[in-house]
């Protein structure tokens, strides 16, 4: 595993990537639809893969002494690993919003504990549905970033409405923390643990999906 | 079978062409030649072989073991070497090296800088700073530095000049004879087989049309020169002074020897007929 992600690491991934984890700061921005932060780190993505498309990346690891199934991990440990980077990346800045002395976020939800609860089952979903369609057919990175794309921009469209439609929503999650601290924690537990649901099952399709692929 | 590379029936096809039922094995330490024109069919054998793509039929062991479930064992003891490194060209050879040297249990850093001097290769340079002959050095020496026992050169030598051609087939002569690596060279330019193959594998549209030593495929054919187009040859070709026809040596003795490059283009210029 380790060698993988040095892989990833030194060859794969784009600079994009990391300027995009920096954009976690954008939660200091007083009013805004923040679930757009994690949508560049998705796009950082969209480079990466362009690029190690372009530089023949699954080719030379199929040449490395690995499976198929290496192939398919060391991509995921990628996408893992940058998301869950940039979520904790913007805790702080999360704390730091929280800090300003005006009022909570008018465009949508408040940058607090439910935010990342709701936006890592996203995630999940962005992961579910563009690994599943890059390692279906490696060579379109755009097809597969669009039908992520669609899946997470559906989310946030119906996240970010829940909160001025859906009563806990609006009540319980878009307050300020540590108000309803049990509830919103409950929510962070589930959506962790859909997140982790989400790239298991994207991870075995991959996988059963890429077995079948021609380099 | 324990050879170092058995391969029987191997058959893939596609809408536009198809490998149909290729058979070979490969003698250990030999450099064997494997020629073609373009589109015969030599990179889809070797994607074949190295389970890229998957082969509609046919059984392929290297080492006598079969690629499922001893794919990791099977790459860790050979090397492809493309005709171009066309990977990561913004990249530092260091950088490539440091990560590829991970994968190989069998990773010799003291082999992988004999190679580094002897092909004048710096880590500091990124692969698009090198010359054609000096990216297939590269991909030589990565293949070199886990001990390949098996080269597979896939066209190695094609977009280069001819003195770093003669400097790549005085290397894989030297790893032949002096390190006992066997090598399945594929090529279109068949004059760098007259100068280093011991077997000749020659595949025409997608079946092994010749297999056999050099020197046995050379003697199986004459050239023969004549003023009209011959009649009942294997191939003809018109040249400035009229044309030269392909025949079997026991049809035309009088004929002069045929090089490979005779051989192949006469019998593509019969299978056009």
């Amino acid at each position: 595993m380790r060698d993988l992600l040095r892989h990833e690491l030194k060859l794969v991934v784009h600079p994009t990537n990391w300027i995009f984890l920096a954009l976690s700061a954008m939660l200091l921005i007083p009013n805004y639809p923040y679930y757009v932060v994690f949508f560049y780190g998705c796009l950082g993505f969209l480079f990466t893969f362009t690029d190690a498309r372009e530089n023949q990346d699954l080719l030379f690891l199929s040449l490395l002494p690995l499976g198929k199934r290496d192939l398919v991990k060391s991509r995921f440990l990628l996408v893992i690993l940058f998301q869950l980077v940039q979520v904790l990346a913007a805790v702080p800045f999360a704390l730091l919003r929280q800090s300003f002395a005006i009022p909570g976020n008018a465009a949508g939800m408040d940058a607090g504990i439910a935010l990342f609860g709701l936006a890592l089952p996203m995630l999940g979903i962005f992961n579910r549905i563009f690994l599943g369609s890059f390692f279906r057919q490696p060579m379109k990175v755009g097809t597969a970033f669009l039908k992520g794309c669609v899946g997470l921009t559906v989310c946030m469209a119906l996240a970010e409405t829940a909160v001025f439609t859906v009563p806990f929503f609006r009540d319980c999650l878009d307050t300020p923390d540590p108000e309803h601290l049990g509830a919103k924690l409950v929510v962070l537990a589930i959506g962790a643990a859909l997140y982790a649901a989400l790239n298991a099952w994207a991870y075995r399709n991959c996988v059963k999906t890429f077995e079948k692929v021609d380099l | 079978m324990s050879g170092v590379l058995h391969v029987r029936g191997l058959t893939k096809r596609y809408p536009a062409f198809a490998l149909e039922e290729v058979s070979f094995d490969l003698r250990p330490g030999a450099i064997t030649g494997f020629i073609g024109r373009n589109g015969a069919g030599k990179s889809t054998t070797f994607k074949s072989l190295l389970n890229l793509v998957h082969p509609d039929a046919g059984e392929v062991r290297f080492f006598g073991l079969e690629f499922a479930g001893h794919e990791r064992e099977i790459k860790s003891r050979i090397g492809y070497v493309p005709g171009e490194f066309v990977y990561y060209p913004r990249k530092k050879l260091g950088a490539i090296v440091d990560v590829t040297r991970h994968f190989y249990p069998n990773w010799d850093e003291e082999a992988y800088r004999r190679c580094l001097e002897r092909f004048s290769l710096e880590e500091g340079k990124t692969v698009s700073q090198l010359s054609a002959g000096m990216k297939v050095k590269f991909a030589l020496t990565l293949a070199l530095s886990h001990r390949a026992e098996l080269l597979l050169l896939d066209e190695p030598t094609s977009g280069l000049d001819p003195v770093s051609r003669e400097e790549l087939l005085e290397e894989f002569l030297r790893l032949s004879r002096e390190e006992g690596v066997t090598i399945l060279f594929s090529t279109h330019i068949t004059s760098d087989l007259d100068r280093c193959a011991d077997e000749i594998l020659y595949l025409r549209k997608g079946r092994l049309a010749e297999r056999g030593s050099r020197e046995e495929l050379v003697d199986r054919y004459r050239l023969v020169t004549a003023k009209e187009k011959p009649e009942n040859s294997l191939g003809a070709c018109p040249t400035a002074d009229g044309w030269t026809a392909l025949y079997h040596t026991g049809d035309a003795p009088e004929g002069k020897p045929a090089s490979l490059e005779d051989i192949m283009v006469h019998l593509e210029k019969g299978g056009e007929a």
